[in-house]
């Protein structure tokens, strides 16, 4: 199946660590880490994941930020849609990972040659 | 309705001196302007407001004529002009309605009366958006030239509350001045909002100036916002040294980002 998004590593990454409580607005700091991603790396992934439809995003609050004095955050969540897509993208992904295991274990080289 | 020119006018004790630039201005923009009506206002205002200071320790008075100023640089009709000068007496003097009504006759007091009702709207953004939108056409105006001339002074408010003016300004009076063709005025709220909203400590700091510096690789409309976010996570990094490592890392993503942002939605072929 085809998806909107190219399920790199780092998308991956971050994926997973969304799916884990989609429901959860994190904001980018906290998704960074996560992930286990550098900033410079997880923004450009946000931002492609928001230019999808997959994750949304939105200003926490500016009475919190005001009320401290200080900027205020970003937060970013999983979409309906995009939850699903992302379970479906990276169960996909895993199942091709667990049959190319398989077949190597099988010692028979796959059809299709390398996967990924 | 734009064009401002560059001076401002400064009051004095004396009262003609105080409407020199005005009446410099009406000659140009409204020759046929009842300049007697508006320094009647002008007298009544100076009056009430008596003894009143601005936060920047100005006679009060000055922010009244500078609101009058604004509009009448836009050719606003004279009952808007002595609306714009009386508009703060009902609130912060014990002048009434009446009064007004009898001494400006029933539209200035309409027209003051809708300012006030303004201020009084509460709820969330767009409830607010809803009811500034739906007001008199001729009170907005009134209500986009005083937040105008609060925003061009707003260095003298407490820092909170300068957030606060600077994120109405940008939610609401700018896309309100864009409405009412006021484009000039909005562009110079937007300014002076986005320079309040960066004049805080982490968008001084080293990081924090870099980042903003660096969003210049962005597209114009995705500046803002990702700075935005940016100093706010900087914020919640307590230590320099995350700070400064926050602030290299994002910005070694920054071409990347520009790229995805100026392509949403590239096809590709999944490799497999």
């Amino acid at each position: 199946m085809k998806y909107a998004v190219k399920m790199t590593g780092p998308v991956q990454h971050v994926l997973r660590a969304m799916l884990e409580d989609a429901a959860v607005p994190r904001y980018g700091l906290q998704i960074s880490k996560q992930a286990d991603l550098e900033p410079g790396t997880l923004y450009p992934v946000m931002a492609r994941l928001e230019g999808v439809g997959w994750v949304e995003s939105s200003w926490e609050n500016p009475d919190l930020s005001i009320k401290d004095g200080r900027p205020r955050r970003r937060y970013y969540q999983l979409t309906k849609d995009g939850a699903e897509q992302a379970r479906l993208a990276l169960a996909e992904i895993s199942d091709r990972r667990e049959k190319r295991r398989s077949s190597l274990s099988a010692a028979q080289p796959s059809p299709l040659g390398p996967s990924l | 309705m734009n064009g401002r020119p560059k001076t401002e006018p400064q009051p004095t004790a004396c009262q003609d001196d105080a409407l020199a630039g005005l009446r410099e201005i009406l000659r140009i923009t409204r020759p046929d302007a009842d300049v007697e009506l508006i320094r009647r206002a002008y007298d009544v205002a100076a009056s009430w407001h008596q003894g009143q200071t601005r936060m920047s320790g100005d006679p009060y008075i000055t922010h009244p004529l500078a609101v009058a100023t604004i509009l009448a640089e836009l050719g606003a009709d004279d009952q808007m002009l002595c609306a714009a000068m009386l508009h703060d007496t009902i609130d912060i003097s014990p002048c009434t309605l009446a009064a007004l009504s009898g001494q400006f006759g029933a539209e200035v007091a309409a027209l003051v009366a809708g300012t006030i009702a303004l201020d009084q709207v509460k709820g969330n953004l767009s409830e607010v958006l809803a009811a500034v939108r739906s007001a008199d056409t001729r009170v907005l105006p009134i209500k986009v030239a005083d937040r105008l001339h609060n925003m061009r002074t707003v260095e003298f408010i407490a820092h909170a509350k300068q957030l606060r003016k600077s994120r109405e300004s940008l939610d609401i009076f700018a896309p309100v001045a864009s409405q009412l063709s006021m484009d000039i005025i909005g562009a110079e709220l937007e300014t002076l909002a986005y320079a309040t909203m960066k004049r805080n400590r982490h968008a001084r700091s080293i990081p924090g100036r870099l980042l903003i510096a660096m969003t210049a690789l962005l597209p114009v409309a995705a500046r803002t916002r990702w700075c935005e976010e940016w100093l706010g996570e900087l914020h919640t990094l307590p230590a320099r040294r995350a700070r400064a490592s926050f602030a290299i890392h994002t910005m070694l993503g920054i071409p990347r980002l520009a790229y995805t942002i100026r392509n949403p939605a590239p096809g590709h072929r999944r490799a497999g």
